[in-house]
């Protein structure tokens, strides 16, 4: 008969992998022998070289960490939430664990035997497969090894979207590679790469494994510089090891590795080491061919555009880039320095042709300069998807009687780069911060004045200001505008620590984006009732303590938040782990909103926390991780407990 | 010695049906004053009965988990409904969903059923939230059977609770309903009002009630069974 409780234990089951991959049957009779395990915090389940249990394990509820301990120092490897298995090692191995299962908050484990679960993997070879996967990477080491946090883990999520991949198919022709043995002379090399016209060789041992590579530099560098002679094997000029990759290679892997390794060609092998048979090069060369759009070619064009109707078409373009970008899983830092490139040279090329349109309109250009300031997002270059426009306008100070005219051409010259800007699909901001607004177009005199009294007369509304202005970066114009006023706001805030408090305390303002029931907070009504607002709850309290500490420390020209971080973390080596964990969960954070914005066509703000898949909710709530411990770090350097 | 105690009482247990016999040797003296919690073996259990009136109303359901070691095996669980010819008229029908005579497949009669639960238990700690109800029903189901009752040690999680509780005033009516205490200590409550189902967030409230009198220092049975709660 069907009993109530092993039901329940299915139900739960059922949501999460692998038993998602399950039938009805065969997981209700894995339901029927679950163990539910009560573990309190410190607790150890499992300890690293012990030999392994009769059980694999799934969190229910609460939280365990998996453990690497070297040298009597843990390290945590992951940690396990809801729905999370761990301790599969029984399953796959007969090994002694490799990690350290501590239990960290009041938990509920199902515990499954493995007899009997192993029939399962038998005849469910997706199941086999995923915790093999899971197994082998560990979703930790997967994460030290990349470097750079991934949302998805599971290809086919990233199919679900119905997003051509990558151009995997135009590699293929690259895919029949020129070889030859070590001891081939270079002068035989030469010309067989002449006549097949490829600029490279492989070198292989006589099963076609990789030894090394030969190209065109290394015949100019090294052999036509007379250093070593014709009649030498290849084996004396090929560059050795050849870095290989395996065939399911994306474009942007391709560029990666290039850039990392500075290198030009790339070898494929079988299984993707020098262990392999060769299967193909991939050059440079190659690449651009597959690339119609590179962002450096966008730019060019940009720079030829006449009309806003264009360059709406060049940033489109720009947005299918970063579409592949973002679901190539390339590093956000990457992604956010070509989009800021384009945004950029899009503002540039908009202010240009406003100005070239008011020197037609006879306008008579006035003798003090002026900079471009972009705010916010743009103005900390993590402007992905078009938002609003936030501007501002800074020109050279000028004698009291030319201030007016020189004020109204400013005026009107951002009132038609505006609208320019406005054509191209940057709205217009609904708070009005645009040059256009007279009283965000103002000499650097004025400029110094207006941030001084922000400064010394800290308000809410001033401190609104501040973290809007404080992110300003110089597009356009004289740059060394923004230099002094920046050096300005240094001087002044240097005598003024009441100011860093109202700003830190503003950054606490949002509270940490996780109720106790690990739920999102999500916003109790209005237009968006019931979706998660990753801006205001979880990228801007990231972005305000970021503005706080770097304000603090002087430093200036960084106004990206994960570059902030990066840079703090270099400052104070006593708070590094975590600026690095802000770093990462911002770039995850700016990842997640342009995925959810390019999904939903908008600027990717809100979502519902319920559309999100398991791997998504873990991956952003350990994200929120970092914020709570900045807010603790702010309260407790500002001592903000005290500023009421 | 719990036995002795028991043939005291009962008498020799020659005349008893072989599963009251079989229940009645399991009290064989293991389970003293010093066992650990960790060896106690609880079983928590949950009925659901046409009313509230243990000497009228009948069982419609029994559920039951074991608990032992801060663990549930689901191997060993007990989830049946009792084939009732009793016509209810209770509004208890409303909360739990159950009507004598559903559950046709499975039903057993209420001595089978009972049968069963006796064997099940054998000598462990009874577990309920407000357990006193639910072996009342059981007591009067052996009653008329063998005219015999339950023995076992009995433990009432609404009692553990107050117990457990930082602040001993009784704030507000239901403080201590299963309800109240699910969401104190975050239980989640599907199945609510199935007699498997609340046996199994009991057990679970059961374990987390303990943890947190074990680390007051309630560490053995003994130590259990001096507060309030036993």
């Amino acid at each position: 008969m069907e009993n109530t409780i092993p039901r329940r234990v299915y139900d739960f089951l059922k949501e999460f992998p692998p038993f998602n991959l399950l039938g009805r049957d065969l997981l209700m009779r894995i339901s029927e022998r679950v163990l539910v395990q009560y573990r309190q915090p410190g607790d150890i389940i499992f300890r690293q070289g012990d030999p392994p249990n009769t059980h694999i394990y799934i969190v229910r509820e609460g939280a365990v960490h998996l453990l690497w301990e070297k040298d009597g120092e843990p390290a945590l490897v992951e940690q396990c939430d809801e729905g999370d298995v761990f301790g599969i090692r029984p399953l796959l191995a007969e090994e002694n664990y490799a990690l350290t299962a501590k239990v960290v908050e009041e938990s509920l484990i199902y515990a499954i035997n493995v007899e009997g679960f192993r029939e399962v993997l038998e005849n469910n070879p997706k199941v086999a497969f995923y915790l093999a996967s899971t197994f082998a990477s560990g979703v930790g080491e997967n994460y030290r090894r990349q470097g750079k946090p991934m949302l998805f883990l599971d290809q086919e999520k990233m199919a679900d979207v119905n997003y051509p991949l990558v151009e995997v198919q135009s590699l293929e022709k690259s895919k029949d590679p020129v070889t030859c043995l070590p001891d081939t002379f270079i002068r035989e090399a030469a010309v067989i790469m002449s006549r097949r016209e490829v600029g490279s060789v492989i070198v292989v041992d006589e099963a076609s494994r990789p030894l090394g590579i030969v190209t065109d530099k290394d015949l100019r560098s090294k052999v036509a510089t007379g250093q070593v002679g014709l009649e030498k094997p290849v084996a004396e000029i090929m560059s050795s090891p050849v870095i290989t990759v395996g065939p399911d290679i994306t474009v942007a892997d391709v560029q990666i590795e290039m850039v990392k390794n500075r290198i030009n060609h790339l070898c494929i092998t079988e299984d993707g080491t020098s262990a392999s048979p060769v299967i193909g090069v991939l050059s440079e060369h190659d690449l651009m061919v597959v690339q119609g759009n590179n962002p450096a070619l966008l730019i060019r064009e940009i720079r030829r555009c006449r009309t806003g109707k264009e360059l709406r078409h060049i940033r489109e373009r720009a947005e299918d880039l970063m579409k592949k970008y973002i679901y190539q899983e390339v590093a956000i830092a990457f992604i956010s320095t070509v989009m800021s490139e384009v945004n950029d040279e899009l503002i540039t090329q908009s202010i240009k042709l406003s100005q070239a349109e008011m020197d037609e309109e006879g306008y008579e250009r006035p003798s003090a300069g002026f900079c471009w300031l972009a705010l916010g997002s743009e103005g900390r270059q993590e402007q992905l998807l078009r938002t609003d426009q936030d501007n501002a306008l800074i020109f050279e100070n000028v004698p009291e009687a030319d201030l007016e005219p020189t004020k109204k051409y400013y005026l009107k010259l951002a009132e038609k780069a505006t609208h320019l800007l406005n054509e191209v699909g940057y709205d217009f901001c609904p708070g009005d911060m645009m040059a256009s607004n007279p009283s965000w177009c103002l000499s650097l005199e004025q400029w110094k004045a207006q941030f001084s009294t922000w400064i010394f007369e800290p308000s809410p509304k001033a401190v609104m200001y501040c973290t809007i202005f404080f992110d300003y970066r110089p597009i356009y114009g004289m740059k060394e505008l923004a230099t002094a006023l920046t050096e300005h706001i240094f001087e002044n805030i240097g005598g003024q620590a009441i100011f860093l408090g109202f700003l830190a305390k503003d950054a606490l303002q949002n509270p940490p984006p996780l109720t106790f029931f690990r739920n999102f907070v999500v916003e109790n009504g209005g237009e968006h009732k019931d979706e998660f607002d990753i801006k205001a709850r979880a990228m801007m309290p990231l972005a305000d303590a970021a503005r706080v500490l770097i304000l603090d420390a002087k430093v200036g020209k960084i106004n990206n938040t994960f570059r902030r971080f990066e840079k703090l973390a270099e400052l104070e080596p006593i708070n590094k782990e975590l600026y690095e964990q802000a770093a990462d969960a911002y770039e995850i954070l700016m990842r997640y909103r342009a995925l959810q914005g390019l999904k939903n066509k908008n600027s990717g703000r809100y979502f519902n926390p319920s559309e999100l898949s398991k791997m998504e909710r873990v991956n952003l709530r350990n994200c929120f991780q970092p914020i709570k411990e900045l807010q603790t770090l702010l309260t407790l350097r500002y001592q903000l407990a005290y500023l009421g | 010695m719990i036995f002795n105690w028991v043939t005291k009482i009962l008498g020799t247990s020659r005349d008893h049906p072989e599963f009251w016999r079989q229940y009645l040797a399991s009290f064989d003296g293991t389970l003293g004053k010093r066992t650990p919690i960790e060896e106690i073996g609880f079983v928590v259990f949950d009925t659901e009965t046409t009313g509230l009136d243990s000497r009228k109303d009948r069982i419609l359901s029994i559920g039951a988990v074991k608990v032992q070691n801060w663990q549930i095996d689901l191997r060993q669980s007990l989830d049946c409904y009792v084939q009732q010819s009793y016509q209810p008229v209770g509004e208890t029908i409303e909360v739990h969903g159950i009507l004598p005579g559903t559950h046709n497949e499975y039903n057993i009669d209420e001595i089978e059923a009972v049968k069963q639960f006796v064997g099940y238990c054998h000598n462990s700690i009874l577990v309920g939230h407000h357990v006193a109800f639910d072996i009342s029903m059981v007591n009067q189901v052996l009653k008329g059977m063998i005219g015999q009752r339950l023995v076992n040690k009995r433990l009432d999680t609404a009692a553990l609770a107050v117990r457990v509780s930082e602040k001993k005033d009784y704030e507000q009516p239901g403080t201590y309903g299963l309800d109240t205490l699910c969401k104190k200590y975050k239980i989640p409550m599907s199945d609510r009002h199935t007699a498997a189902g609340d046996a199994f967030i009991t057990a679970v409230l059961l374990m987390k009630l303990l943890a947190r009198l074990k680390s007051r220092g309630v560490k053995t049975m003994g130590d259990l069974l001096r507060g309030p709660g036993f």
